[in-house]
């Protein structure tokens, strides 16, 4: 019993450092407690009283299931490099292509983060359940990605699908070179112009990356689809929790009806003029989504008295909610259909359309204010 | 900010504890064994009424001999206005006198709704 106690008070001693120094007190002031405990199973109680009191403080289980999630993605980025290094080369023209972008992938995965927490563009995750399931669950569909490029590739056979068919050393080293570009030339701006705006230090940087995405399409897109899932999930990011589940919700739901769309059965040649009519159906069915998701999302704000303030930034929101409906289609229908990479443009973009569209209904009817919660996708999301 | 009208069983009787001797800093253990509560439940409780600013916590000033130094906890005068006029609104729990409390926390009937 002695050693139980013992073992109890210094378990909480230890797992009190992992609060915040503003409640680490608490938990100090109940082993302090503790002495004055008669010793034997209240002694006990009490101790685990303390541990029960950490863990709930610390948001315990919140944390454990989001690292498990993380641990998940870690698992799958090693099982998409793994898939890419075991493609035999001679089998693959792709294969060491695929391998590059693979590890870029990860790469984004692993860096980002990092070099986001450090300036906080992407991070901390942001509280509550919707931020961290939707970072864990795009940083899973981004492994996935991986996994869909190496499979495509592996089953397309010589001259693969998605570039010349043999990896050009220097199209990929010119590329990392102006993604490396692309994130030293903001800081490099602000050190030498400290007074510069926004569109002085991002401009030159977007020119760059838009060269690296004519070099090293799926790489950059990759990095960006990152970017974007670390930036709407963060502490700091312009997306409610509550239009950030809209957005989701309806970009599951898009990815699901373009796939049902695709799966019908048809005999019909694909002409180009067919081919236009797919690619205007694939297009129309996220905008015709992101709209309703950007009234909904819209409409969750409330509270600005300022006409003007609330019509801006309802269509912002919508706009927002909108971009990442067509984003998370997008996505998704890339890893199920490898062949429709180009939904990962096409989706934000009619997401954006649509969901700008949406917000400026909403900002019409300004007496809808829901901001307990709101619809998306025939789902009742609270935004609480 | 005072304490909200649907206040647990459990907070009531914490408040009560506090306000029958307002004047007077009060330790964890103390409040636990008056109140019936254990420490898991007791904590989190101070804890929510410190961020309320219902009660005021503070470590004792000086080392005491053969234990180490208390945390201790009394209302604020803002929190014993809240807390006289929240017990006042339903009876206040016979803390003196009352039986051991079971373990599962209670919800008053005005904090299901």
């Amino acid at each position: 019993m002695e050693r139980m106690t013992r073992l109890l008070a210094g378990l909480l001693g230890t797992t009190a450092r992992v609060l915040p120094p503003a409640r680490r007190q608490w938990a100090e002031a109940v082993q302090a407690e503790a002495g004055q405990v008669p010793a034997g199973w209240r002694q006990l109680h009490w101790l685990a009283g303390g541990l029960w009191l950490v863990a709930r403080e610390a948001n315990m289980a919140r944390k454990i299931v989001y690292w498990l999630g993380l641990g998940v993605v870690a698992a799958a980025a090693a099982w998409a490099i793994w898939l890419s290094w075991r493609t035999v080369p001679t089998a693959d023209p792709e294969g060491v292509t695929d391998r590059v972008r693979v590890l870029v992938g990860a790469s984004a995965l692993l860096v980002l983060p990092w070099a986001g927490r450090r300036s906080g563009l992407f991070g901390p995750v942001g509280s509550g359940i919707t931020p961290r399931l939707v970072r864990v669950a795009g940083c899973a569909a981004v492994c996935g990605l991986g996994v869909s490029i190496v499979h495509l590739d592996r089953n397309a056979g010589a001259g693969g699908v998605l570039g010349s068919g043999t990896i050009s050393w220097a199209r990929e080293i010119a590329g990392l070179a102006l993604l490396g570009a692309v994130a030293a030339i903001p800081p490099v701006i602000r050190a030498l112009k400290p007074q510069a705006d926004a569109g002085a230090v991002w401009g030159p940087a977007g020119v760059v990356a838009l060269a690296a995405f004519v070099v090293l399409p799926m790489q950059v897109l990759t990095i960006l689809y990152v970017a974007g899932i670390l930036t709407a999930t963060s502490r700091r990011s312009p997306l409610p929790s509550a239009a950030l589940a809209i957005g989701t919700i309806t970009g599951l739901a898009t990815g699901l009806i373009i796939y049902g769309v695709l799966a019908i059965p048809s005999d019909i040649a694909l002409t180009g003029g067919i081919v236009l009519i797919i690619f205007l159906i694939l297009a129309a069915i996220p905008f015709l989504l992101a709209t309703p998701a950007g009234i909904a999302a819209a409409w969750l704000l409330s509270g600005i008295e300022d006409p003007q303030e609330l019509r801006a930034r309802r269509v912002r929101q919508g706009l927002l909610a909108g971009a990442t409906a067509g984003a998370v289609g997008g996505l998704l229908i890339t890893v199920s259909a490898m062949g429709l990479g180009i939904m990962m443009i096409i989706g934000p973009l009619a997401g954006i359309a649509g969901g700008a569209l949406g917000g400026a209904v909403a900002a019409a009817h300004p007496r809808k204010s829901l901001p307990g919660g709101s619809w998306a996708a025939g789902m009742f999301v609270s935004s609480r | 900010m005072p304490p909200r009208a649907a206040l647990s069983a459990q907070t009531r009787e914490v408040l009560a504890a506090l306000a029958a001797q307002p004047s007077q800093w009060r330790h964890g253990y103390d409040l636990a064994r008056e109140t019936g509560l254990k420490s898991g439940t007791l904590y989190p409780i101070l804890i929510r009424l410190a961020d309320r600013k219902t009660v005021e916590a503070c470590w004792e000033a000086d080392q005491p001999a053969g234990r180490p130094r208390r945390h201790l906890y009394r209302l604020t005068s803002q929190g014993l206005a809240a807390t006289t006029a929240a017990l006042a609104v339903a009876p206040t729990p016979a803390v003196a006198t009352r039986p051991r409390r079971a373990a599962a926390p209670r919800r008053l009937a005005s904090e299901r709704s």
